[in-house]
């Protein structure tokens, strides 16, 4: 059976961290056009300073994950601060303490995130938000272990399912946050949220894919 | 109107009106004005302005000629491939270290030492860098002395260079005292000098030291330092630190044991940039590590293939944000941190064709008064705590959480507010007796985070509990929220009055999810005034509910605003159209229309007002008539004059009025129309004495 090992995977969150700092102007950029722009340089502030306090320490992915979450729920402020806060921390908690990471751990970390933020944001799927990358991606991952495919497929499937649900974004209409006094006018762009998790999700399972064991 | 005539004397086409361009060119361009161009640009060395007059075309065209024959490939622009090398390594390490700046000077061309030409390279950074009023912590070492031998600035006023530590008895040519007072010399400066050893013979002569006035105030100028220069000592054998005699060789041996690697303004570091301990420690006198780290701008110069690991480490621990190396050392750095792309990356750099440029006339960026745009927020509340310190003052040292000099105290209830920043003088401005308490500043449009939030209750609190007040946005929320329970778990109680009044932004039925805008002013100095005469936390809690029921906003924006990250506007306005119902985050409005008239906008705003209003002849209100930044007072007057003619008609008095900017959204163009609906009691808080930055009444 596929396994990641947890204590020598600390790494994929620095590249997650490089991979949003790159995409802090792209990130602005579609924020811009139904927010108010700053998604990308808050997004990029607060993975800037985790990586800044990782470089170097190599960490477990539990610990890097803790030191990210707290980082995000503390420092950063926004709505992007809490939601990603609460949901690194919650991976943190979930992967604390397993030494080898099957496909059943990982799920039960994607879980435990995406209730994270569920138990603090009101949205739904649909509403054009994060969760329209989250939720979909979550689904595809278990869906593939159920199939009795591997770990490594599954992380795949979740990685497709991730961008397929960020792009439904751009057919949505958004129904909270800044972006849903816009009504219909939000229609034709993507959700900001939603395409800095599809970052995320995408850095954090091709990391664990290309390290399985 | 006379026409100017060519200030060249030496133009060869005619200067009337518009002439063709290709009647008036020299054969040897054949029919080509880019060929013509790129020539007088380039090989001829003239200005854009002179090639305008010279081709008889706008400088606008020259310009777009330039930009588009370097895409058409007339021009090719190439450096010389170890200046290319150098650029790129400077551009990898400033990426991976987060530096503020990196300059690489290219590796050995055989004619001078690497101390010389990093001495060289030092002096034109210290040139650029150092700004007047500055004062600048100099360490010692052979390159700080190179440095300060390449160094020749002119012009700087109130610059003050201080030793970064005390002297020494050994005899090197480098000592710190000479090395700060050649900066010092060579920068125009005046110096102040640490009168004391660097080294001393035990901790009691240490602290001794310390406490003499002459050193104590020695320091306190090196405390006020703002930027930092040094060198990066590695602990190879034969390295500065072995050779000069400033340390003695037994306590080295005592820090390589503990796995130092190098040193820093005279601190041993390990690996990963942390302090060593030592028997040093308490016998040093000089700036210390986490001095140095508060540092705002230090300026690393080293360089050598064997200080590659000190260097790591330094930067590792944040110690540099400014970094000066040669190539090959720079290129050390960057693999021995695991960056081995750089090469790729220069090899794709010179075979790929780059970005083609813009038109030079299309306008990209919006002007502002910016250093770094990452720093906006700070700068800007460097300002404001030096404008405004008798009102304000930061709470345990941090910026993003303020308390009001005479705000808090025993037996009131504390007034909390906060929220993005963008909105000056929202949410600082209104921090002052009478008014909150303490404010928690975010960044631009962000909430924020919850830690300053809680400073601020805590700070607010005077036994009787604290009352937040902020707009409703879902980060806000979340954010005020964990602070408001982890308040409540140190006993500090909370209650929390959202404001919502903007009533474009969701229908009547849904008033709680609309959003808070310009009326959080009205919400503030009610709550404000509410916890300054003494009432219960539920009282001022109710009033304020209230106040935040009876205010009634709409905003409207003529052109939308940009962020300082950005300098773009976040989205676009039609030239035609405006848009109603504009929250104060730069977010589009609700409905977009046709411009209209001043009066016409008054009315549309005015009539959906009173359509929830419910005023009834002899009511009383307040106004505030706001700017969302860019409006000037006089469009302000022209609104509020068409509000008191729509008021008085319906026999509604205005009790009290404010017009200006109260409220805003950077630089957008636009203004909102607020108005409180009074009672007796709001009347009376509205009116109630408060003295803050932004807002007084007597």
């Amino acid at each position: 059976m596929q396994t990641l090992n947890n204590a020598s995977a600390g790494g994929i969150v620095l590249a997650m961290a490089d991979r949003i700092v790159e995409n802090r102007a792209y990130l602005s950029e579609i924020d811009g056009k139904i927010g108010d722009g700053d998604h990308g340089v808050n997004m990029a502030k607060g993975f800037g300073m985790a990586a800044e306090r990782l470089k170097g320490k190599d960490l477990s992915l539990a610990a890097s994950l803790e030191t990210l979450g707290t980082i995000l729920m503390t420092e950063i402020g926004g709505s992007m601060g809490p939601l990603y806060g609460v949901m690194f921390t919650e991976f943190a908690e979930k992967l604390e303490g397993v030494d080898a990471i099957d496909a059943a751990a990982y799920s039960r970390m994607l879980h435990a995130g995406l209730e994270g933020i569920q138990s603090i944001g009101s949205a739904k799927v649909g509403d054009k938000t994060l969760l329209d990358t989250f939720v979909p991606a979550v689904e595809a991952f278990d869906a593939a272990a159920a199939d009795g495919k591997s770990f490594g497929e599954a992380l795949d499937a979740l990685v497709a399912a991730a961008e397929t649900g960020r792009d439904s974004t751009i057919n949505l209409v958004a129904k909270i946050g800044r972006a849903s006094r816009l009504g219909e006018r939000s229609l034709g762009v993507l959700d900001a949220g939603a395409t800095s998790c599809a970052i995320i999700l995408k850095e954090l399972s091709e990391g664990a894919r290309d390290r399985l064991q | 109107m006379a026409s100017k005539t060519s200030p060249t004397g030496k133009s060869t086409a005619g200067k009337t009106g518009q002439t063709d361009v290709a009647d008036a060119m020299p054969l040897r361009y054949g029919d080509d004005p880019y060929v013509w161009a790129c020539w007088l640009y380039y090989e001829e060395g003239r200005t854009q302005h002179d090639i305008a007059e010279i081709m008889g075309i706008s400088r606008a065209t020259v310009n777009s000629y330039l930009a588009d024959a370097r895409s058409r490939g007339i021009v090719n622009i190439s450096l010389e491939p170890s200046r290319l090398s150098s650029l790129a390594i400077a551009q990898e390490l400033k990426r991976h270290f987060g530096l503020l700046d990196c300059l690489v000077v290219p590796s050995d061309d055989g004619s001078r030492t690497l101390i010389d030409r990093l001495g060289t390279a030092g002096g034109q950074a210290v040139a650029k860098l150092l700004k007047s009023g500055d004062t600048l912590a100099v360490a010692w070492g052979r390159t700080v002395l190179a440095i300060a031998g390449n160094t020749a600035v002119t012009g700087l006023q109130d610059v003050t260079i201080v030793q970064a530590t005390g002297g020494t008895r050994a005899s090197f040519a480098y000592t710190p005292e000479l090395c700060a007072s050649a900066m010092a010399e060579a920068t125009g400066a005046k110096l102040i000098n640490i009168a004391a050893p660097a080294i001393v013979s035990n901790a009691e002569v240490q602290s001794a030291f310390l406490r003499e006035p002459l050193i104590e105030e020695q320091f306190a100028a090196l405390g006020r330092a703002n930027k930092a220069l040094f060198g990066v000592s590695s602990l190879r054998p034969n390295s500065t630190i072995h050779t000069s005699g400033f340390f003695e060789s037994v306590s080295i041996q005592h820090y390589l044991a503990k796995n130092a690697v190098g040193v820093v303004a005279g601190r041993f570091i390990d690996p990963q940039g942390r302090a060593v301990a030592g028997p040093l420690d308490e016998r040093t006198i000089g700036i210390s590590l986490d001095m140095l780290q508060k540092i705002g701008m230090r300026i690393a110069v080293a360089g050598g293939f064997d200080k590659v690991p000190a260097i790591l480490a330094a930067l590792r621990g944040g110690f540099i944000n400014v970094l000066i190396t040669d190539a090959a050392t720079g290129r050390g750095i960057l693999n021995a941190d695991g960056v081995t792309e750089v090469d790729q990356r220069l090899a794709q750099r010179t075979r790929g064709e780059g970005p083609l440029p813009l038109p030079s006339n299309v306008r990209t960026h919006i002007k502002k008064f910016l250093n770094n745009p990452d720093q906006v927020v700070d700068e800007m509340l460097e300002g404001v705590l030096k404008a405004h310190a008798d009102y304000i003052t930061p709470i345990k040292g941090s910026n993003r959480a303020l308390v009001a000099r005479k705000g808090p105290r025993a037996g009131k209830v504390g007034l909390v507010i906060g929220g993005g920043t963008g909105h000056e003088p929202c949410f600082l401005g209104y921090v002052g007796k009478g008014l909150a308490d303490a404010v928690a500043v975010g960044n631009i449009f962000s909430s924020p985070p919850p830690g300053p939030i809680l400073e601020c209750a805590r700070a607010a609190s005077g036994g009787q509990g604290v009352l937040f007040v902020y707009g409703n946005y879902a980060g806000d929320v979340m954010n005020f929220e964990m602070a408001a329970e982890m308040a409540q778990e140190e006993d500090i109680p909370v209650r929390t009055v959202l404001t919502t009044d903007d009533i474009a932004s969701s229908p009547v039925e849904d008033r709680d999810g609309r959003r808070g805008v310009a009326g959080n002013f009205f919400m503030f100095k009610i709550a404000g005034a509410a916890c300054d005469r003494g009432l219960a936390l539920s009282e001022c809690e109710a009033v304020t509910r209230k106040a935040n029921d009876r205010t009634f906003t709409i905003g409207v924006a003529l052109e939308p605003c940009s962020l300082p990250q950005t300098r773009r506007h976040n989205f676009e306005i039609g030239p035609d159209d405006i848009e109603i119902g504009m929250g104060i985050h730069g977010e589009r409005g609700v409905v977009r229309d046709r411009m209209m008239s001043a009066d016409q906008i008054t009315d549309r705003i005015i009539d959906r007002i009173f359509g929830e209003m419910n005023a009834q002849p002899g009511d009383r209100v307040a106004v505030l008539v706001n700017s969302f930044g860019a409006t000037p007072l006089m469009e302000l007057y022209i609104l509020f004059r068409r509000v008191e003619q729509r008021l008085s008609a319906k026999n509604i008095t205005i009790a009290a009025n404010w017009i200006g900017h109260y409220c805003t959204s950077l630089d957008m163009v636009g203004a909102s129309i607020s108005i409180l609906h009074l009672d007796q009691e709001l009347s009376d808080l509205l009116l109630y004495p408060c003295d803050s930055a932004a807002l007084r009444i007597n």
